[in-house]
């Protein structure tokens, strides 16, 4: 045990006597010493912050989590709240806590890019917390709470920079971008000091348990074993998950899970709805052409770009064509190029697209602001086009879109247009309550990128019930990966807990 | 501390180091730095460098504190200050800078002219800090009689009964004290350690269990691996600075009391 001792007082009594002047004023002393008295944190346990904060209402499953986060976690855990429930909020008075009582003084939060200045907004005005933004010419000695994107932060220098550092508290956001310990971002996260450490992530587990073993390992190694014990005693398969009451113990030992159902906010439902489309006969011929052409040539005997193409044949003939095209360069045979030729006419002929259709009978239906989300860019231009036609305005959205394109075409979203269709690379860092509508015209391989889609409608301040259209087409690739969303929202439940619904309103067994 | 509270200590504390309120209406006021008060708050040594290199007319600057917004129906335009707000906290530290070090003496009004005689005492007033990844903190106000050596608890009390001047009254001799008032310090940080040494520390206990839980945890991730990576060293380390318990002895305030009274105590 240390014993701290500090000599300041004694040195300026010590001056004071010697010159018999200086004395300070008697009212500031009692002064100093009500603060004292009225600032003193008499007990262990407890939450100090929310007396610090009188203009901010934290709800109560916010301020269980900080509380239990310090208590019982001893400030390492992983917050794994749904989306929309304030996971920054959550933090941020964990933070505030440790900094009120002395244990931490230095802070780093690395965060995607494009959430740095919303965390240093939130932190300053909400927690009166003076976070700065890195900046490479500062001197990080001088610089207590730094906000920083990740990608920044694992290069060098500011690697070398940061490891030099003492931090107290490490807070990642997103955390879920180092489920590959295989990446330079895991390894920079490895290497840093964790004496206290947030993870937040929604969905800390996308595919498989043996991300959340990474993550776990990362924040606190040994706690699921090592690698070798791990595997041996959880995974049989990649998608199923044995001694499961067993895993999610030990996971509950250091991760806090709300769900919107347990916080008490009266939330709007969310209906989630599989819409079954059937193929047209020349649609399927054209399905069935694509799937047979691994049989034909070796350009398509990997079996990866014949499902890319029958993925592509579900969303738009346009989005087959630009891979069919690139694939076509690949051909060497005069028989391979004829294969391909012939598909290329058959995709010209093609008048029509069962799937958009469907999607246009659902926003004519909803009579209101509408999201579609697809895979592909060539699909977003398609259906930009055919929904023009139809009489329907509509404005895209991507991810590669600077802050101020962002805004504005949320902007036209929300007065012009009635529909939005974003690519996947769109569904993260846009909030849009104001509508409740939202047509998966693609489904993604992994179930927590539509559970993020959802969250841009399904979130605090949204005020009326959210209808989610997931289309499928019957009897081909789609079905599939229904299967497999259902396999993979089997084990997050199992190891995780309760996921609001994403796939169907009715809960399938697994 | 409620807005009322903050009001009240914010409005005493800018007048006890001599800075004009040139508006008070309950729920914001408007006030006059001093120069002084200035350098201590407004953090633009810049300025006052310019000020003071080119003999220009200083002008310290005028502040004005809500603090109660929700009576701030004419919407005045000022610094909205709370419990937790980072003026208040800079005005804290300053309090405490402004208020350490203090020679009392008790206020007689005699006049039959007869000599009073007063003892000297020194008062100190300590905060004792727990901390581990956990932290808990004591106030401990001690006070000791010069000439008798007699310590007594809870002294900052006791002086709120005593009426204080910064000068001595008339006809009144102060003894010279015959305990030195660094040695009285020393006698309390000693005394300290024995409150210290009588408490419950059974958060120790808990502390190391805590510890040696995690250590156990990371020993076995490693189980077999003959060279031990960085990583290693490193979560070993940060695991102690989580952990390790400490007790930090600061001092609040203290000073030098002459008062009537030869022993303090109820």
């Amino acid at each position: 045990m240390l014993i701290e001792r500090s000599s300041n007082w004694k040195e300026s009594f010590t001056e004071r006597l010697e010159k018999d002047d200086g004395w300070d004023n008697w009212t500031l002393y009692n002064m100093a010493y009500e603060v004292a008295k009225s600032t003193l944190i008499t007990d262990f346990r407890g939450l100090q912050s929310p007396n610090y904060l009188p203009n901010l209402t934290p709800f109560a499953h916010q301020l269980e989590v900080a509380e239990t986060v310090i208590e019982r976690m001893n400030g390492k855990a992983i917050l794994a709240d749904e989306v929309g429930l304030g996971k920054t909020i959550e933090a941020g008075l964990i933070l505030k806590e440790y900094m009120i009582r002395g244990l931490v003084k230095k802070a780093l939060i690395l965060a995607p890019a494009s959430l740095v200045n919303q965390w240093i907004d939130e932190l300053n005005r909400k927690f009166h917390i003076p976070a700065m933004q890195f900046n490479k010419k500062y001197d990080l000695n001088h610089c207590d709470i730094v906000v920083m994107s990740i990608d920044m932060a694992k290069r060098s220098p500011h690697k070398e920079r940061i490891y030099e550092q003492d931090f107290d508290l490490v807070i990642i956001d997103e955390a879920h971008k180092l489920k590959n310990h295989r990446t330079k971002n895991y390894e920079f996260v490895q290497h840093l000091k964790k004496k206290f450490c947030l993870l937040l992530t929604a969905t800390p587990i996308q595919n498989d348990v043996f991300e959340l073993f990474y993550l776990i390992t990362l924040l606190k190694p040994g706690h699921l074993g090592n690698y070798e014990t791990f595997q041996s005693a959880f995974s049989a398969s990649k998608h199923n998950v044995e001694h499961e009451e067993f895993l999610r113990e030990l996971v509950n030992q250091v991760m806090v899970r709300n769900t919107r159902e347990a916080t008490g906010i009266k939330w709007p439902d969310r209906h989630v709805e599989i819409i079954p489309i059937r193929f047209s006969p020349e649609e399927r011929e054209l399905y069935d052409m694509i799937a047979a052409l691994k049989e034909h040539s070796d350009v398509f005997s990997d079996a990866f770009s014949v499902i890319t193409l029958q993925r592509e044949m579900c969303s738009s003939k346009e989005a087959v064509f630009y891979t069919l095209m690139n694939m076509r360069e690949k051909c060497t045979s005069a028989e391979d190029l004829a294969a391909v030729d012939c598909l290329v006419l058959k995709l010209q002929a093609l008048q029509m697209n069962s799937k958009a259709e469907q999607a246009l009978k659902l926003i004519r239906k909803a009579n209101d602001k509408v999201i579609i989300f697809t895979e592909y860019r060539a699909t977003q231009s398609y259906l930009q086009a055919y929904l023009y036609e139809k009489g329907i305005t509509s404005v895209l959205f991507n991810g590669k879109f600077s802050k101020s394109k962002r805004d504005w075409m949320k902007h036209l979203f929300q007065q012009n247009a009635q529909v939005l269709i974003a690519t996947e690379s769109g569904s993260e860092g846009i909030n849009l309550q104001f509508c409740n509508y939202v047509v998966n015209y693609d489904l993604p391989w992994n179930p927590m990128k539509l559970e993020q889609r959802i969250g841009r409608v399904h979130r605090l301040g949204q005020q009326k019930d959210v209808h989610i259209y997931n289309l499928a087409v019957e009897d081909t690739i789609d079905d599939h990966i229904v299967e497999l969303l259902h396999t993979k929202i089997g084990v997050f439940e199992k190891v995780v807990g309760e996921l609001d619904a994403i796939l169907t309103s009715y809960k399938m067994s697994i | 501390m409620l807005p009322q509270q903050i009001h009240n200590y914010v409005n005493r504390f800018f007048r006890e180091n001599n800075c004009q309120i040139i508006d008070d209406q309950g729920h914001y006021m408007r006030i006059q730095l001093t120069i002084d008060m200035d350098k201590k708050i407004m953090n633009r040594p810049y300025y006052w460098q310019y000020v003071e290199s080119t003999d220009a007319v200083p002008c310290p600057a005028q502040l004005t504190f809500i603090t109660d917004v929700t009576k701030n129906k004419e919407a005045v335009f000022g610094e909205v200050i709370h419990y937790g707000s980072r003026r208040l906290d800079q005005l804290f530290q300053v309090t405490r800078e402004q208020g350490s070090v203090v020679r009392m003496y008790e206020r007689i009004q005699r006049t039959d002219g007869v000599t009073i005689v007063l003892t000297p005492w020194l008062g100190v007033n300590f905060k004792v800090t727990y901390s581990s990844d956990q932290t808990k903190e004591s106030l401990y106000s001690l006070g000791m009689n010069l000439m008798t050596g007699q310590m007594v608890d809870g002294f900052q009390e006791f002086l709120n009964e005593v009426r204080l001047d910064a000068k001595t009254s008339e006809h009144v001799f102060n003894l010279p004290y015959t305990i030195k008032p660094l040695r009285a310090l020393g006698r309390m940080e000693l005394a300290i350690m024995d409150l210290i040494k009588q408490d419950d520390h059974s958060w120790i206990e808990d502390v190391h269990k805590r510890w040696k839980k995690d250590r156990n945890v990371l020993e076995y991730f490693y189980e077999g691996v003959e060279e031990r990576p960085d990583s290693y060293d490193v979560e070993k380390k940060a695991m102690e600075e989580q952990y390790e318990p400490r007790i930090k002895i600061e001092i609040v305030n203290g000073g030098l009391f002459y008062l009537k009274a030869m022993q303090a105590g109820y």
